[in-house]
Protein backbone atom coordinates (compact mmCIF):
# COMPACT_ATOMS: atom_id res chain seq x y z
CA UNK A 1 0.00 0.00 0.00
CA UNK A 2 1.18 3.39 -0.51
CA UNK A 3 2.62 5.33 2.10
CA UNK A 4 1.23 9.19 2.60
CA UNK A 5 3.64 10.26 5.08
CA UNK A 6 6.62 8.74 6.95
CA UNK A 7 8.39 10.51 9.72
CA UNK A 8 11.37 9.32 11.19
CA UNK A 9 13.00 10.58 14.89
CA UNK A 10 11.61 12.92 15.08
CA UNK A 11 12.84 15.11 18.10
CA UNK A 12 12.34 18.93 19.18
CA UNK A 13 13.92 20.69 22.71
CA UNK A 14 12.43 24.50 23.41
CA UNK A 15 15.03 25.21 25.14
CA UNK A 16 15.38 22.26 27.81
CA UNK A 17 12.12 21.37 27.92
CA UNK A 18 11.63 18.28 25.51
CA UNK A 19 8.30 19.06 23.48
CA UNK A 20 9.03 15.83 21.37
CA UNK A 21 11.42 12.88 21.19
CA UNK A 22 11.71 10.48 18.69
CA UNK A 23 8.48 10.40 17.09
CA UNK A 24 7.78 7.78 14.48
CA UNK A 25 5.06 7.32 12.06
CA UNK A 26 3.80 5.97 9.01
CA UNK A 27 0.03 6.25 7.55
CA UNK A 28 -1.15 4.65 4.61
CA UNK A 29 -3.03 6.21 2.11
CA UNK A 30 -6.23 6.39 2.88
CA UNK A 31 -6.29 6.24 6.80
CA UNK A 32 -7.60 8.65 9.20
CA UNK A 33 -5.03 9.21 11.87
CA UNK A 34 -5.34 10.54 15.41
CA UNK A 35 -2.72 11.91 17.27
CA UNK A 36 -3.81 12.09 20.87
CA UNK A 37 -2.34 13.38 23.99
CA UNK A 38 -2.91 16.48 26.92
CA UNK A 39 -2.39 19.84 26.12
CA UNK A 40 1.24 19.90 25.73
CA UNK A 41 2.10 16.64 25.39
CA UNK A 42 3.55 17.38 22.44
CA UNK A 43 0.95 17.21 19.49
CA UNK A 44 0.94 20.10 18.17
CA UNK A 45 4.51 20.42 17.94
CA UNK A 46 5.12 17.12 16.44
CA UNK A 47 2.60 18.49 13.66
CA UNK A 48 4.45 21.62 13.36
CA UNK A 49 7.57 19.33 12.75
CA UNK A 50 5.72 17.11 10.08
CA UNK A 51 4.55 20.42 8.03
CA UNK A 52 7.86 22.24 8.42
CA UNK A 53 6.63 25.25 10.07
CA UNK A 54 9.01 24.33 12.81
CA UNK A 55 12.74 22.57 12.19
CA UNK A 56 12.70 19.87 14.33
CA UNK A 57 16.47 19.24 15.79
CA UNK A 58 16.79 15.28 14.33
CA UNK A 59 14.75 13.46 12.48
CA UNK A 60 13.20 13.19 8.79
CA UNK A 61 10.12 13.83 7.38
CA UNK A 62 8.48 12.68 3.73
CA UNK A 63 4.90 13.77 2.80
CA UNK A 64 3.20 12.25 -0.04
CA UNK A 65 7.05 11.39 -1.50
CA UNK A 66 7.91 14.74 -1.44
CA UNK A 67 10.44 16.99 1.53
CA UNK A 68 7.91 19.46 2.83
CA UNK A 69 10.76 21.77 3.26
CA UNK A 70 12.33 21.69 -0.01
CA UNK A 71 9.27 20.80 -2.01
CA UNK A 72 7.09 22.86 -0.37
CA UNK A 73 5.34 24.81 -3.50
CA UNK A 74 4.60 21.29 -5.01
CA UNK A 75 3.60 19.12 -1.91
CA UNK A 76 1.29 21.82 -0.47
CA UNK A 77 -1.08 21.83 -3.65
CA UNK A 78 -2.32 18.44 -2.43
CA UNK A 79 -2.07 18.96 1.07
CA UNK A 80 -4.53 20.89 3.40
CA UNK A 81 -3.66 22.12 6.54
CA UNK A 82 -5.96 23.31 9.49
CA UNK A 83 -3.97 25.11 12.30
CA UNK A 84 -5.94 25.10 15.97
CA UNK A 85 -6.42 28.97 16.35
CA UNK A 86 -7.11 30.69 12.84
CA UNK A 87 -6.53 34.25 12.52
CA UNK A 88 -7.82 36.37 9.32
CA UNK A 89 -7.26 39.69 8.00
CA UNK A 90 -9.25 42.43 9.68
CA UNK A 91 -12.80 42.44 8.10
CA UNK A 92 -12.37 39.76 5.16
CA UNK A 93 -15.73 38.21 4.78
CA UNK A 94 -15.90 34.70 4.34
CA UNK A 95 -16.46 34.66 1.06
CA UNK A 96 -13.37 36.52 0.33
CA UNK A 97 -11.42 34.24 2.83
CA UNK A 98 -12.44 31.31 0.80
CA UNK A 99 -11.74 33.27 -2.84
CA UNK A 100 -8.15 34.09 -1.42
CA UNK A 101 -8.06 30.21 -0.38
CA UNK A 102 -9.08 28.77 -3.68
CA UNK A 103 -7.31 31.11 -5.87
CA UNK A 104 -3.87 29.42 -4.19
CA UNK A 105 -4.22 26.12 -5.88
CA UNK A 106 -3.88 24.85 -9.47
CA UNK A 107 -7.03 22.18 -8.89
CA UNK A 108 -9.23 23.54 -6.37
CA UNK A 109 -12.36 22.17 -4.76
CA UNK A 110 -15.54 23.80 -5.47
CA UNK A 111 -15.64 26.34 -2.22
CA UNK A 112 -19.56 27.13 -2.25
CA UNK A 113 -20.24 23.07 -2.08
CA UNK A 114 -17.96 23.43 0.71
CA UNK A 115 -19.83 26.14 2.40
CA UNK A 116 -23.32 24.61 1.91
CA UNK A 117 -22.03 21.43 2.94
CA UNK A 118 -20.94 22.73 6.16
CA UNK A 119 -24.01 25.03 6.69
CA UNK A 120 -22.29 28.32 6.00
CA UNK A 121 -23.64 29.34 2.21
CA UNK A 122 -25.61 32.04 4.25
CA UNK A 123 -22.70 33.47 5.62
CA UNK A 124 -20.91 34.12 2.53
CA UNK A 125 -20.97 38.02 3.18
CA UNK A 126 -20.78 38.26 7.04
CA UNK A 127 -16.70 38.84 8.47
CA UNK A 128 -15.21 36.23 9.34
CA UNK A 129 -14.28 37.92 12.84
CA UNK A 130 -18.13 38.19 13.51
CA UNK A 131 -18.90 34.34 13.20
CA UNK A 132 -19.71 32.55 15.90
CA UNK A 133 -16.88 30.13 17.38
CA UNK A 134 -18.51 27.16 16.27
CA UNK A 135 -19.19 28.91 12.31
CA UNK A 136 -14.78 29.68 12.79
CA UNK A 137 -13.87 26.03 13.41
CA UNK A 138 -16.08 25.10 10.88
CA UNK A 139 -14.90 27.76 8.19
CA UNK A 140 -11.10 26.63 8.89
CA UNK A 141 -12.11 23.01 8.17
CA UNK A 142 -13.15 23.86 4.78
CA UNK A 143 -10.45 26.07 4.12
CA UNK A 144 -7.81 23.23 4.87
CA UNK A 145 -10.51 21.07 1.78
CA UNK A 146 -10.41 23.87 -0.51
CA UNK A 147 -7.37 22.56 -2.16
CA UNK A 148 -8.75 19.08 -2.72
CA UNK A 149 -6.00 17.65 -1.47
CA UNK A 150 -4.75 13.95 -0.94
CA UNK A 151 -4.07 14.62 3.15
CA UNK A 152 -5.37 16.86 5.02
CA UNK A 153 -4.29 17.84 8.56
CA UNK A 154 -6.95 18.69 11.04
CA UNK A 155 -5.54 20.31 14.39
CA UNK A 156 -8.64 19.79 17.01
CA UNK A 157 -10.94 19.84 14.10
CA UNK A 158 -14.68 20.09 15.85
CA UNK A 159 -13.40 22.01 19.08
CA UNK A 160 -16.18 24.57 19.81
CA UNK A 161 -18.73 22.64 17.82
CA UNK A 162 -22.05 21.63 18.92
CA UNK A 163 -23.15 17.98 18.62
CA UNK A 164 -24.95 18.40 15.55
CA UNK A 165 -22.27 20.15 13.51
CA UNK A 166 -20.27 17.73 14.87
CA UNK A 167 -21.53 14.41 13.41
CA UNK A 168 -21.99 16.56 9.87
CA UNK A 169 -18.26 17.12 9.78
CA UNK A 170 -17.59 13.60 10.53
CA UNK A 171 -19.61 12.54 7.99
CA UNK A 172 -18.43 14.63 5.16
CA UNK A 173 -14.59 13.07 6.37
CA UNK A 174 -15.64 10.13 5.89
CA UNK A 175 -17.30 10.86 2.47
CA UNK A 176 -13.91 12.38 1.97
CA UNK A 177 -12.13 9.46 3.09
CA UNK A 178 -13.78 7.24 1.17
CA UNK A 179 -12.79 8.73 -2.02
CA UNK A 180 -9.71 8.10 -0.76
CA UNK A 181 -8.29 11.30 1.06
CA UNK A 182 -5.64 10.82 4.27
CA UNK A 183 -6.61 12.82 7.21
CA UNK A 184 -4.12 13.55 10.19
CA UNK A 185 -6.28 14.96 13.49
CA UNK A 186 -5.91 15.94 16.59
CA UNK A 187 -8.29 15.71 19.17
CA UNK A 188 -9.63 15.56 22.74
CA UNK A 189 -13.24 13.83 22.32
CA UNK A 190 -12.84 10.32 22.30
CA UNK A 191 -16.01 9.51 20.66
CA UNK A 192 -15.26 11.23 17.62
CA UNK A 193 -11.96 9.17 17.76
CA UNK A 194 -13.78 6.30 17.84
CA UNK A 195 -16.24 7.13 15.37
CA UNK A 196 -13.60 8.22 12.94
CA UNK A 197 -9.91 6.91 13.28
CA UNK A 198 -8.54 3.86 12.05
CA UNK A 199 -4.83 3.93 14.17
CA UNK A 200 -3.97 6.46 17.11
CA UNK A 201 -0.66 7.23 18.37
CA UNK A 202 -1.21 8.62 22.39
CA UNK A 203 1.62 10.77 23.14
CA UNK A 204 2.84 11.85 26.96
CA UNK A 205 5.45 14.77 27.55
CA UNK A 206 6.56 14.55 24.09
CA UNK A 207 7.27 10.40 23.76
CA UNK A 208 5.05 8.07 22.08
CA UNK A 209 3.38 5.90 24.49
CA UNK A 210 1.33 3.59 22.35
CA UNK A 211 0.87 3.36 18.59
CA UNK A 212 -1.81 1.34 17.53
CA UNK A 213 -5.98 0.77 16.32
CA UNK A 214 -8.49 2.05 18.13
CA UNK A 215 -9.75 -1.62 19.07
CA UNK A 216 -6.17 -2.58 20.37
CA UNK A 217 -5.36 0.38 22.48
CA UNK A 218 -8.52 -0.09 24.44
CA UNK A 219 -7.52 -4.05 24.78
CA UNK A 220 -4.19 -3.56 25.95
CA UNK A 221 -5.21 -1.29 28.48
CA UNK A 222 -6.99 -3.04 31.94
CA UNK A 223 -9.98 -0.83 30.41
CA UNK A 224 -13.19 -1.60 27.90
CA UNK A 225 -13.82 1.89 26.93
CA UNK A 226 -11.32 3.71 24.53
CA UNK A 227 -12.13 7.27 27.09
CA UNK A 228 -11.06 5.12 30.13
CA UNK A 229 -7.72 3.74 28.08
CA UNK A 230 -6.88 6.60 26.62
CA UNK A 231 -6.58 8.22 30.30
CA UNK A 232 -4.77 5.26 31.70
CA UNK A 233 -2.65 5.73 28.86
CA UNK A 234 -1.47 9.46 29.04
CA UNK A 235 -1.75 8.90 32.95
CA UNK A 236 -4.48 11.98 33.47
CA UNK A 237 -6.86 10.04 36.23
CA UNK A 238 -6.24 12.05 38.72
CA UNK A 239 -8.09 14.82 36.60
CA UNK A 240 -11.30 13.70 36.19
CA UNK A 241 -11.49 13.65 40.04
CA UNK A 242 -10.84 17.12 39.67
CA UNK A 243 -13.46 17.50 36.56
CA UNK A 244 -16.08 16.08 38.24
CA UNK B 1 -7.75 34.35 -11.36
CA UNK B 2 -4.37 34.69 -10.14
CA UNK B 3 -3.00 34.20 -6.41
CA UNK B 4 -1.88 38.07 -7.20
CA UNK B 5 -4.57 39.43 -8.66
CA UNK B 6 -6.90 38.08 -5.77
CA UNK B 7 -5.24 38.63 -3.34
CA UNK B 8 -4.15 42.16 -4.37
CA UNK B 9 -8.20 42.84 -5.08
CA UNK B 10 -9.27 41.40 -1.70
CA UNK B 11 -6.54 43.27 0.23
CA UNK B 12 -7.18 45.95 -1.66
CA UNK B 13 -10.94 46.30 -0.11
CA UNK B 14 -10.02 45.23 3.37
CA UNK B 15 -7.98 48.59 3.19
CA UNK B 16 -10.98 50.59 1.62
CA UNK B 17 -12.73 49.15 4.78
CA UNK B 18 -10.45 50.53 7.47
CA UNK B 19 -11.24 54.12 7.94
CA UNK B 20 -7.44 54.65 8.86
CA UNK B 21 -5.42 54.13 6.01
CA UNK B 22 -7.56 56.36 4.00
CA UNK B 23 -7.69 59.00 6.70
CA UNK B 24 -4.26 58.86 7.40
CA UNK B 25 -3.06 58.52 3.97
CA UNK B 26 -5.10 60.47 1.79
CA UNK B 27 -7.44 62.82 3.49
CA UNK B 28 -4.99 64.19 6.62
CA UNK B 29 -2.31 65.34 3.92
CA UNK B 30 -5.30 66.78 1.87
CA UNK B 31 -6.85 68.64 5.15
CA UNK B 32 -2.90 69.92 5.63
CA UNK B 33 -2.85 71.51 2.37
CA UNK B 34 -6.24 73.69 2.40
CA UNK B 35 -5.32 74.75 6.07
CA UNK B 36 -1.85 75.55 5.00
CA UNK B 37 -3.39 77.27 1.36
CA UNK B 38 -6.12 79.12 3.39
CA UNK B 39 -3.45 80.27 5.58
CA UNK B 40 -0.57 81.28 3.15
CA UNK B 41 -0.93 80.24 -0.24
CA UNK B 42 -1.07 82.79 -2.13
CA UNK B 43 1.67 85.06 0.17
CA UNK B 44 5.23 84.91 -1.20
CA UNK B 45 7.34 82.47 0.18
CA UNK B 46 9.77 85.34 1.67
CA UNK B 47 9.90 88.97 0.84
CA UNK B 48 11.17 89.39 -2.54
CA UNK B 49 10.77 85.43 -3.62
CA UNK B 50 10.29 84.44 -6.52
CA UNK B 51 7.47 81.94 -5.76
CA UNK B 52 4.68 81.73 -3.18
CA UNK B 53 4.66 80.00 0.18
CA UNK B 54 2.25 77.12 -1.98
CA UNK B 55 4.78 76.23 -4.13
CA UNK B 56 7.60 75.99 -1.79
CA UNK B 57 5.21 73.72 0.40
CA UNK B 58 3.81 71.16 -1.88
CA UNK B 59 7.20 68.60 -1.78
CA UNK B 60 6.54 69.10 2.21
CA UNK B 61 2.60 68.36 1.74
CA UNK B 62 3.19 65.22 -0.67
CA UNK B 63 5.61 63.85 1.96
CA UNK B 64 2.80 63.34 4.39
CA UNK B 65 1.06 60.39 2.17
CA UNK B 66 4.39 58.74 2.46
CA UNK B 67 4.90 59.07 5.94
CA UNK B 68 1.66 57.67 7.02
CA UNK B 69 1.64 54.68 4.63
CA UNK B 70 5.20 54.06 5.58
CA UNK B 71 5.95 54.44 9.20
CA UNK B 72 2.07 53.32 10.02
CA UNK B 73 0.04 51.84 7.50
CA UNK B 74 2.22 49.04 6.20
CA UNK B 75 4.69 48.46 8.73
CA UNK B 76 1.74 47.92 11.04
CA UNK B 77 0.00 45.40 8.57
CA UNK B 78 3.19 43.23 8.36
CA UNK B 79 3.39 43.46 12.53
CA UNK B 80 -0.21 42.25 12.60
CA UNK B 81 0.03 39.47 9.91
CA UNK B 82 3.12 38.05 11.47
CA UNK B 83 1.40 38.33 15.19
CA UNK B 84 -1.56 36.73 14.34
CA UNK B 85 -0.37 34.09 12.55
CA UNK B 86 -1.98 34.79 8.69
CA UNK B 87 1.47 34.72 7.22
CA UNK B 88 2.29 31.20 8.62
CA UNK B 89 -1.10 30.30 7.58
CA UNK B 90 0.31 30.86 3.67
CA UNK B 91 3.41 29.17 4.77
CA UNK B 92 1.49 25.94 4.48
CA UNK B 93 -0.19 27.28 0.98
CA UNK B 94 1.57 26.83 -2.23
CA UNK B 95 2.15 30.20 -2.00
CA UNK B 96 5.07 31.88 -0.38
CA UNK B 97 4.07 34.22 2.55
CA UNK B 98 5.99 36.70 0.44
CA UNK B 99 3.73 37.25 -1.69
CA UNK B 100 1.48 38.29 0.78
CA UNK B 101 4.04 41.12 1.55
CA UNK B 102 4.50 42.48 -1.52
CA UNK B 103 0.89 42.42 -2.12
CA UNK B 104 0.87 44.91 0.80
CA UNK B 105 3.67 47.20 -0.31
CA UNK B 106 1.88 47.47 -3.54
CA UNK B 107 -0.93 48.81 -1.52
CA UNK B 108 0.29 51.40 0.07
CA UNK B 109 2.41 52.30 -2.94
CA UNK B 110 -0.78 53.08 -4.95
CA UNK B 111 -2.36 54.83 -1.37
CA UNK B 112 0.92 57.14 -1.40
CA UNK B 113 0.49 57.56 -5.07
CA UNK B 114 -2.89 58.93 -4.94
CA UNK B 115 -2.25 60.74 -2.15
CA UNK B 116 -0.05 62.87 -4.28
CA UNK B 117 -2.65 62.98 -6.88
CA UNK B 118 -5.39 64.28 -4.24
CA UNK B 119 -2.86 66.72 -2.78
CA UNK B 120 -1.68 67.79 -5.93
CA UNK B 121 -5.56 68.31 -7.25
CA UNK B 122 -6.66 70.31 -3.93
CA UNK B 123 -3.31 72.97 -4.17
CA UNK B 124 -4.46 72.94 -7.89
CA UNK B 125 -7.65 73.53 -7.73
CA UNK B 126 -7.67 75.59 -4.99
CA UNK B 127 -4.61 77.65 -4.78
CA UNK B 128 -3.80 77.53 -8.37
CA UNK B 129 -0.68 75.85 -7.63
CA UNK B 130 1.27 74.38 -10.92
CA UNK B 131 4.62 72.84 -10.61
CA UNK B 132 7.60 74.87 -11.75
CA UNK B 133 10.02 71.95 -11.59
CA UNK B 134 9.83 68.83 -13.84
CA UNK B 135 6.96 66.34 -13.51
CA UNK B 136 9.16 63.31 -14.16
CA UNK B 137 11.80 64.56 -11.48
CA UNK B 138 9.17 64.70 -8.99
CA UNK B 139 7.82 61.35 -9.21
CA UNK B 140 11.48 59.55 -9.39
CA UNK B 141 12.61 61.93 -6.57
CA UNK B 142 8.98 60.94 -4.87
CA UNK B 143 9.69 57.33 -5.42
CA UNK B 144 13.00 57.44 -4.18
CA UNK B 145 11.73 59.20 -0.84
CA UNK B 146 8.91 56.56 -0.97
CA UNK B 147 11.45 53.26 -0.66
CA UNK B 148 13.64 55.21 1.82
CA UNK B 149 10.57 55.53 4.27
CA UNK B 150 8.80 52.24 3.57
CA UNK B 151 12.55 50.87 4.30
CA UNK B 152 12.52 52.50 7.14
CA UNK B 153 8.82 51.32 8.58
CA UNK B 154 9.80 47.46 6.73
CA UNK B 155 13.06 47.70 9.22
CA UNK B 156 10.93 48.37 12.09
CA UNK B 157 8.50 46.16 11.37
CA UNK B 158 11.12 43.63 11.53
CA UNK B 159 13.06 44.22 14.39
CA UNK B 160 10.34 44.26 17.04
CA UNK B 161 9.30 41.03 18.73
CA UNK B 162 5.98 41.37 18.82
CA UNK B 163 3.35 43.58 18.09
CA UNK B 164 3.30 45.91 20.89
CA UNK B 165 6.77 46.83 20.05
CA UNK B 166 6.52 47.42 16.66
CA UNK B 167 3.27 49.72 17.25
CA UNK B 168 5.87 51.44 19.70
CA UNK B 169 8.72 52.16 17.21
CA UNK B 170 6.27 52.86 14.38
CA UNK B 171 4.53 55.86 16.70
CA UNK B 172 8.46 57.06 17.94
CA UNK B 173 9.37 57.35 14.44
CA UNK B 174 6.55 58.29 12.50
CA UNK B 175 4.84 61.42 15.13
CA UNK B 176 8.50 62.95 15.09
CA UNK B 177 8.72 62.82 11.18
CA UNK B 178 5.51 64.14 11.03
CA UNK B 179 5.69 67.21 12.90
CA UNK B 180 9.79 67.92 12.83
CA UNK B 181 10.52 66.97 9.27
CA UNK B 182 8.82 69.90 7.49
CA UNK B 183 5.61 67.30 6.56
CA UNK B 184 2.57 69.36 8.50
CA UNK B 185 5.03 72.59 10.38
CA UNK B 186 7.14 74.23 7.62
CA UNK B 187 10.57 73.85 8.13
CA UNK B 188 11.29 77.61 7.63
CA UNK B 189 9.25 78.98 10.16
CA UNK B 190 11.36 76.98 12.66
CA UNK B 191 14.16 79.06 14.12
CA UNK B 192 17.58 77.92 12.96
CA UNK B 193 18.53 76.47 15.69
CA UNK B 194 15.64 73.78 15.68
CA UNK B 195 16.31 73.50 11.64
CA UNK B 196 19.79 72.00 12.74
CA UNK B 197 18.14 69.13 14.74
CA UNK B 198 15.38 68.85 11.97
CA UNK B 199 18.16 68.02 9.44
CA UNK B 200 18.74 64.86 11.10
CA UNK B 201 15.62 62.93 10.15
CA UNK B 202 15.85 61.65 7.14
CA UNK B 203 12.75 62.92 5.78
CA UNK B 204 13.82 66.75 6.59
CA UNK B 205 16.21 65.43 3.65
CA UNK B 206 13.65 63.75 1.44
CA UNK B 207 11.44 66.97 1.70
CA UNK B 208 14.37 69.61 0.85
CA UNK B 209 14.86 67.05 -2.07
CA UNK B 210 11.02 66.95 -2.75
CA UNK B 211 10.85 70.92 -2.32
CA UNK B 212 14.40 71.64 -4.65
CA UNK B 213 12.78 69.32 -7.78
CA UNK B 214 9.38 70.56 -7.34
CA UNK B 215 10.57 74.63 -7.51
CA UNK B 216 12.91 73.24 -10.60
CA UNK B 217 15.82 74.42 -8.11
CA UNK B 218 18.21 70.70 -9.27
CA UNK B 219 21.32 71.22 -8.54
CA UNK B 220 24.46 69.80 -7.60
CA UNK B 221 23.67 69.96 -4.07
CA UNK B 222 20.86 67.61 -4.43
CA UNK B 223 23.15 65.09 -4.58
CA UNK B 224 23.68 64.37 -1.09
CA UNK B 225 19.89 64.19 -0.08
CA UNK B 226 19.60 61.59 -2.95
CA UNK B 227 22.63 59.84 -2.22
CA UNK B 228 20.95 59.71 1.30
CA UNK B 229 17.91 58.46 0.32
CA UNK B 230 19.36 55.79 -1.43
CA UNK B 231 21.48 54.83 1.44
CA UNK B 232 18.51 54.15 3.58
CA UNK B 233 16.54 52.83 0.88
CA UNK B 234 19.09 50.08 0.38
CA UNK B 235 20.34 49.36 4.10
CA UNK B 236 17.23 49.25 5.41
CA UNK B 237 15.78 46.94 3.64
CA UNK B 238 18.54 44.67 4.04
CA UNK B 239 18.28 44.84 7.44
CA UNK B 240 15.00 44.05 7.23
CA UNK B 241 15.18 41.35 5.04
CA UNK B 242 17.94 40.00 7.62
CA UNK B 243 15.99 40.29 10.23
CA UNK B 244 12.54 39.29 9.30
CA UNK B 245 10.72 36.92 10.88
CA UNK B 246 7.61 34.86 9.38
CA UNK B 247 6.15 34.05 12.48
Amino acid sequence: MQKSLIAKGLSKKYGSKTALSDFSITIEKGEIFGLLGANGAGKTTALECILGTKKPDAGSVEILGMDPVKDRKRLFQKVGVQFQQTNYQDKITVKEACEVAHSLYSKPADWSRLLKMFGLDNKQKQPVNELSGGEKQRLSVILALIPDPELVFLDELTTGLDAKARRDVWKYLELLKEKGLTIILTSHYMDEVRALCDRICILKQGSTVILDTVDRVTESSPYDNLEEAYLWYSEEEVEIDECV
Amino acid sequence: MSAFRTMLLTEGKLVLRGFDVVFFGVLMPVIVAVILGLIMGGKPAYEGAGFTFMEQSFGALAAIGICAEGLMGFPLVVADYRHRKILKRFKVTPVSPALLLFVQCVINFAVTLISLLFVYAACALMFGYRMSGSPVEFILAYGLVILAIFGIGMMLASVAPDLKTANMLCSLVYFPMLLFSGATIPYEIMPSGVQKVMDFLPLTQGIKLLKAVSLGAVTDHLLFQILLMAAFAVVCTAISIKFFKWE
